[in-house]
């Protein structure tokens, strides 16, 4: 067998597997063992166990239970009850108004919260009901909803990222910084769009209710503010170099769970929770990952990922083309697979494909989380969208077509870093080492 | 009995839980220990000996000893939208393969995680960090943890097959 058609067996088998309903990571593993035992001579239960082993304890993977722990206390918080009311008086006078609240709102619990779905239902919860009472256009407030909350899995620290980066053996540290500005120019383009469209037809948006002074303003985000502080924090650190991203998450967790004693209504009950919900997504992942670092080995063994690249480079095919093919190939996926599956699939065997058509891997990290944003909110498997659903009851394809421009406006981001990838790199550029 | 089994797999999901915190607790200590020595040097270690070490073998053993209890308790994310269009008798032949598929999976991982603590032990491998910890010690609770799996996907099947249908909660997602 030719290796593209070994490759296209393999995915087709996986397709079917997960299909079938099999677990990621059981049908990862499995995959690899296929992989191990019919296209290469390698003891494969040997190289299982010793991947198994050897990528379970690293350094950089520490980062994630103790991220997702930050994200699961400060959810129990205070904080997202006050998300609405501390967010409203900032943007009431706004072109749009209160429709930016669903954007800044999951602006800031995306920094907090690495997961796109969980930033959905938290924000959701508060300002569906509050701006449809209001008598804002359900087209927006469903797109915008759906639309930012996939900023969780690209503003830091995203627990995506972290997938990527010790799947890759990229810098989690410079990755982080790395989606700092298109995560900027993301919630710009949203807003952009939500105020546009206000402009264009401004009866879609109620008038102002009321005016508030500077004080009432930090009077109603006085909660917000010290997390706001404790993720910038954080950020800070790493980008300062003070902190590695396993050191910061650890001081987040601390500085978290202070600040949620402080802010009240936080008890033991809660506190532990949030540890054991941290265990059980913290464990789904890393084992999710201990399949692809499998499935990965065992490519490396066969040799397809290389030969593949062989094959794509021998096609001389730009960086641009095969971009678009791969946009191609990952908006479909992702309509049938989770985020991290993406992810970590992309990491086993397209890597080399990607590196060897010269694009830069801390960039493609960028990007393919983007375009997993974008997968987030397509028919049938945006993960967004059945939250979305399941909090509001409206027929999911009618939701889809509200997120639909948001769907647009991400694309364009992926067009825009690709032909500016300097907003990706500048900031990691400047960090130095 | 199958209470019992889920009593073990809860009590392992919380000692995975006190491992993360005592990640960040270890993890914090040192940055502690780090500014006090910037600040007062000399009066405490600046260190705490093969710090990442031990954070690694924790995370480890948070893992694998935390996987029967996410299975348990639906978090372990699968794809279930081609499932779930299907009558409910398809459904339960489709649950019964994957479940049967995972089995030989897990089984398979665990049989060589054992021989890989096996080999750990002939062989005395230790960790190359300041402390040398032997290898076998966090193996064998990552093996316990895999043997765990393997016996919660073992009772989801005999469940499934008792009471003719799915037992599993579905996740939402990450």
């Amino acid at each position: 067998m030719s290796d593209p058609m070994i490759a296209l067996t393999l995915l087709v088998v996986l397709i079917g597997l997960l299909a079938a309903g099999v677990w990621v990571a059981i049908a990862l593993t499995a995959i690899g063992l296929v992989g191990l035992v019919f296209f290469s001579n390698a003891p494969a239960g040997l190289i299982l166990a010793t991947t198994f082993w050897g990528h379970s304890h690293s350094w950089a993977l520490t980062a994630l239970p103790l991220f997702i722990l930050m994200g699961e206390i400060l959810l129990r918080s205070r904080l997202s009850n006050d998300m609405f009311t501390g967010l409203v008086p900032w943007l009431s006078r706004a072109p749009g108004r209160l429709l930016h609240v669903n954007v800044f709102g999951c602006a800031i619990f995306a920094a907090v919260s690495g997961s796109s779905a969980a930033t959905a239902a938290t924000i959701g919860r508060m300002s569906v009901p509050e701006l449809t009472k209001r008598g804002y256009p359900e087209s927006l407030i469903l797109g915008t909803l759906a639309g930012s909350a996939t900023l969780g899995l690209l503003i830091p620290p995203s627990i995506i990222l972290i997938v990527y980066g010790v799947a890759t053996e990229q810098s989690i540290a410079r990755l982080f910084v790395a989606g700092i500005l298109p995560g900027v120019m993301l919630i710009a383009l949203f807003a952009g769009y939500v105020a546009l469209r206000a402009w264009m037809n401004p009866e879609l948006i109620p008038p102002m209710d009321r005016t508030y002074t500077l004080r009432e303003k930090f009077a109603a985000s006085r909660n917000l503010i010290p997390v706001g502080l404790l993720i910038v924090g954080v950020i800070g650190s790493i980008y300062g170099g003070l902190a590695s991203p396993t050191d910061a998450a650890a001081l987040g967790v601390v500085l978290a769970t202070i600040l949620a004693w402080l802010s009240g209504s936080f008890s033991w009950r809660l506190f532990g929770e949030a540890v054991m919900s941290a265990t059980r997504t913290s464990c789904m992942i890393a084992f999710i990952l201990l399949g692809a670092a499998f499935l990965s080995v065992s490519m490396g063994f066969t040799g397809l990922p290389r030969n593949l690249a062989a094959w794509i480079s021998d096609m001389n095919l730009s960086a641009t083309t095969l971009l678009i093919a791969l946009t191609l190939f990952f908006v479909v996926l992702g309509c049938f697979l989770d985020g991290i599956s993406v992810v970590v699939l992309t990491t086993s065997i397209i890597m080399p494909m990607v590196t060897a058509v010269g694009i830069d891997p801390l960039w493609f990290g960028i990007y393919l989380v983007i375009v997993v944003e974008m997968s987030q909110i397509t028919p049938p498997v945006g993960f967004n969208l059945f939250v979305i659903q399941g909090l509001t009851n409206i027929n999911i394809l009618r939701i889809a077509k509200a997120a639909f421009p948001f769907f647009l406006l991400l694309l364009l981001g992926v067009v825009l870093i690709t032909i500016f990838p300097q907003i990706v790199t500048v900031l990691p550029d400047m960090m130095g080492n | 009995m199958g209470r019992v089994l889920d009593r073990i797999y809860t009590i392992a999901g919380a000692i995975s839980g006190c491992l993360i915190l005592f990640i960040c607790l270890l993890i914090s200590a040192q940055i502690l220990l780090n500014g006090m020595g910037r600040i007062v040097p000399g009066l405490l270690p600046s260190t705490i000996p093969s710090y990442a070490d031990f954070s690694g073998f924790m995370l480890a053993g948070a893992t694998f000893l935390a996987m029967a209890y996410t299975l348990r308790s639906g978090g372990h994310i699968r794809v279930n939208l081609m499932i779930q269009r299907l009558p409910k008798n398809r459904q339960v032949v489709f649950e019964a393969a994957a479940l049967l598929f995972a089995i030989a999976i897990s089984g398979y991982a665990l049989w060589f995680m054992c021989s890989l603590v096996g080999e750990s032990l002939h062989y005395g491998d230790v960790s190359n960090g300041i402390v040398p910890v032997a290898l076998w010690i966090p193996q064998t609770v990552a093996s316990v943890g895999l043997g765990l799996l393997f016996i919660a996907i073992i009772q989801t099947f005999v469940e499934l097959i008792r009471t003719g249908r799915p037992v599993l909660s579905t996740p939402d997602e990450v």
